[in-house]
């Protein structure tokens, strides 16, 4: 990032300009930034806001050093806004679980197209010209690159202006990468799993200190699938506890139904590659058979 | 012919994205529009065939300042399918969920939003140098909204703890206790906040549009009380027979569906306005006093007055919020038993859960199968309910301001005044 990185009380502070952009969501990652009041204006003071629309009447300026995208991209005219903010931005922070997984808004993909859920919701063939031209919903990751993500729905504040100050001064923290189960342990509290109650903290990404289970609420899956994430694992472990394995994928769905879709759009197509192989290495194979008959 | 096309693209300092396109011939207004571009997430149809107890859970998505609002809604309407009866303290702990989000709701709209307008300013930022001390009572205010819905909720956007039957967690009586002397030292600060909005001038234009409010016989209901009344028409439903009264509509410039009374096919305005307007005489006793103090007393038409109604709410929202706390914390007899989840039994049905969200009434439609599974949702939200209504009022506004001889730069100006006023919240209306 231009100007960034290293700060010298003595001289003039480089400020990296700053915007905040909203796609489709529902403007709680934004207000989770307005929450940190008491911080508030210390952060103001270390960036350069210039755009930020929810609060602020002053336009969308030409240049800009970072651009903080909250939501998911629903629409043709969206996929534009990214690239745009993309190519114009040094650095660029996807923030809460719509923008860096497609979230709730995501689940609006899947089996059921696009179209027939807007003709159940509006009159058919009623869909509003403003609605603009709907695309299956998806993460910012996948239409450009993202810097930075700050997960969770919504995103914690701290971890938001840490995410910030990482980009901002410098850090080769790395990323957690590891499932919720771990964060649970460490705060000894009891499994769901133990009452047979379906809990997504085997799965999900760590990182929020099981905020959800701390208070004696199932893991709903929000920060997304771990890498580490072993989801056949996971529905042998249903079947243990007697958790069913169909509840289990349908929760799933809730903030990972474009990586869900993703997944088994490659399997398909792996399985069709496996198909084509096989299909080439029986024929390789009669021929190698008709060839050796031959020989023989 | 003189044309004059007035647009304002991407109001600023509301929640989410809309444009207003206005055009005048000849000292006549031609078109008034309210587009709003929300992308549509469809929530409706991707709740269907999913297990009930996900559902206030992605409903809260639907939008981050009235989470609450919608998953209190979400869960009375399926307490009302499945004939669940709650517990005192339960009710309660909702009533101070919602609170909560009228003190976030309320102090973002009216200094985040609306004051920047009132002093000259793109945004409230100026105001930490110019008014040190109302910039960091106003950033208090918002604070003790947030920290009322993380110890009751669980987080300040999107609750944890309310669920079907209960919470899944309380916090103890020193807490209670400790957010009750918060709440009673923040009073004289929302008196001064309705000092503050009464003291703005604002055009002199009445909503010739009906009100649509929640109402009780005995207290200024916001999350307990079934029954809905058109003020104007004075038709009065059960919540279960919403869209037998409420009718909405498709517009090609709007992602959000519009509404109106199906009776009189009026538009109409939901919201503080309305809700001061049906129960004014039962407002606490220093916000009434707030109230008639600033001159506001119903019948109250002018919808600017909004932000004043929302200045009103917050003394009485913060008296309650403290009256709540104590005897939560067990003073005054307090109220025994438990918030733990009820137990109870699955049942096909279909119900309405209505409350009044911080932006106005708030009505969630579920039908279930036998097995707790969506058959269908329908969800009208404030927001979609007053479009229609704010067009009126903004084409009125217009029409006076020309015959004033006002120029395009503060008709433009007054425009989007009164959009804020509505406190609209788009990403809630295309849902």
């Amino acid at each position: 990032m231009a100007g960034a990185g290293i700060i010298n009380t003595n001289q003039v502070v480089y400020r990296p300009r700053v915007v905040v952009v909203g796609l489709a969501s529902c403007f709680g990652c934004q207000l989770q930034i307005t929450n940190i009041e008491s911080h508030l204006m210390e952060l103001l003071g270390q960036i350069d806001l210039t755009y930020w629309q929810l609060a602020s009447s002053d336009p969308m300026p030409q240049y800009f050093d970072v651009a903080i995208i909250e939501g998911a991209v629903t629409t043709q005219e969206s996929v534009e806004t990214v690239r745009t903010l993309r190519r114009k931005a040094d650095t660029l922070i996807a923030i809460g679980a719509c923008a860096t997984t497609g979230g709730i808004p995501g689940m609006a993909g899947g089996s059921l197209g696009l179209a027939d859920r807007a003709a159940e919701v509006y009159e058919k063939g009623s869909l509003p010209e403003a609605c603009g031209e709907m695309c299956v919903p998806r993460p910012i990751s996948s239409v450009v690159k993202v810097d930075a993500e700050v997960r969770c729905c919504p995103i914690d504040s701290y971890d938001f202006v840490k995410t910030l100050h990482r980009l901002v001064y410098g850090s080769n923290r790395a990323q957690l990468t590891s499932t919720l189960c771990g964060e649970c342990k460490r705060n000894e509290t009891t499994c769901f799993y133990a009452e047979g109650t379906l809990c997504l903290g085997l799965i999900t990404r760590s990182g929020c200190g099981a905020r959800c289970v701390n208070l004696g609420r199932p893991c709903n899956g929000c920060a997304g699938l771990s890498p580490d994430a072993n989801v056949d694992s996971a529905r042998d472990a249903c079947v243990r506890y007697g958790v069913s394995v169909e509840r289990f994928d349908k929760a799933l769905e809730m903030f990972n139904q474009f990586e869900l879709d993703a997944v088994l759009e490659q399997e398909q197509a792996q399985k069709a590659q496996d198909k084509d192989e096989a299909t080439t290495n029986q024929a390789s194979s009669e021929a190698d058979a008709s060839d050796t008959g031959s020989r023989g | 012919m003189t044309k004059t096309a007035i647009h304002v693209d991407h109001i600023a300092r509301i929640e989410g994205h809309g444009n207003v396109h206005l055009v005048i011939e000849d000292g006549q207004v031609k078109t008034c529009e309210m587009n709003v571009v929300e992308p549509a997430r469809l929530f409706e149809s991707m709740v269907k065939g999913r297990h009930f107890s996900e559902i206030p859970y992605i409903a809260s998505r639907i939008c981050g300042i009235c989470s609450a609002s919608h998953v209190v809604t979400d869960l009375l309407a399926i307490e009302h399918i499945f004939g669940i009866e709650v517990s005192e303290r339960t009710k309660a702990l909702r009533d101070l969920l919602v609170y909560g989000s009228y003190l976030q709701n309320h102090a973002t709209h009216l200094f985040v939003f609306a004051a920047p307008d009132f002093v000259g300013h793109a945004s409230v930022f100026p105001l930490a140098d110019e008014a040190p001390d109302l910039f960091e009572q106003a950033l208090a205010l918002k604070a003790l909204g947030n920290e009322l819905c993380t110890k009751v909720g669980g987080r300040s956007v999107h609750p944890i703890t309310a669920v079907v039957g209960g919470f899944t967690h309380e916090i103890t009586a020193d807490e209670y206790l400790d957010l009750a002397q918060k709440m009673e030292a923040m009073i004289p600060f929302a008196e001064a906040t309705v000092d503050l909005f009464q003291s703005f001038e604002v055009p002199a234009i009445a909503t010739e549009g009906d009100m649509l409010a929640m109402v009780a016989p005995d207290h200024y209901a916001v999350a307990d009380a079934r029954a809905a009344r058109f003020l104007h028409a004075g038709i009065e439903f059960d919540p279960d027979d919403v869209e037998e009264h409420l009718e909405e509509y498709v517009v090609s410039h709007s992602a959000a569906l519009f509404a109106r009374v199906r009776e009189t096919q009026q538009p109409y305005f939901t919201g503080a306005l309305s809700r001061l307007n049906a129960s004014w005489t039962q407002l606490s006793s220093q916000a009434k006093v707030a109230s008639a103090k600033a001159g506001v007393r119903p019948p109250v038409k002018n919808p600017y007055f909004n932000n004043l109604a929302q200045a009103i709410e917050l003394v009485d929202a913060l008296e309650h919020c403290s009256t709540l706390c104590r005897l939560l914390a067990g003073e005054k007899g307090g109220i025994p038993g438990t918030s733990r989840p009820v137990s109870f039994d699955i049942c096909a049905g279909k119900g309405v859960g209505f409350t009044e969200a911080p932006r106005g009434a708030l009505f969630h439609e579920l039908e279930l199968d036998g097995e707790g599974r969506v058959v269908s949702a329908s969800i009208m939200t404030p927001t979609a309910q007053n479009v229609a209504n704010l067009e009126a009022d903004m084409r009125q506004l217009a029409e006076l301001l020309i015959g004033e001889g006002k120029d395009e730069e503060s008709i433009r100006g007054e425009v989007e005044k009164l959009v804020r006023a509505y406190d609209p919240c788009l990403s809630c209306s295309v849902h």
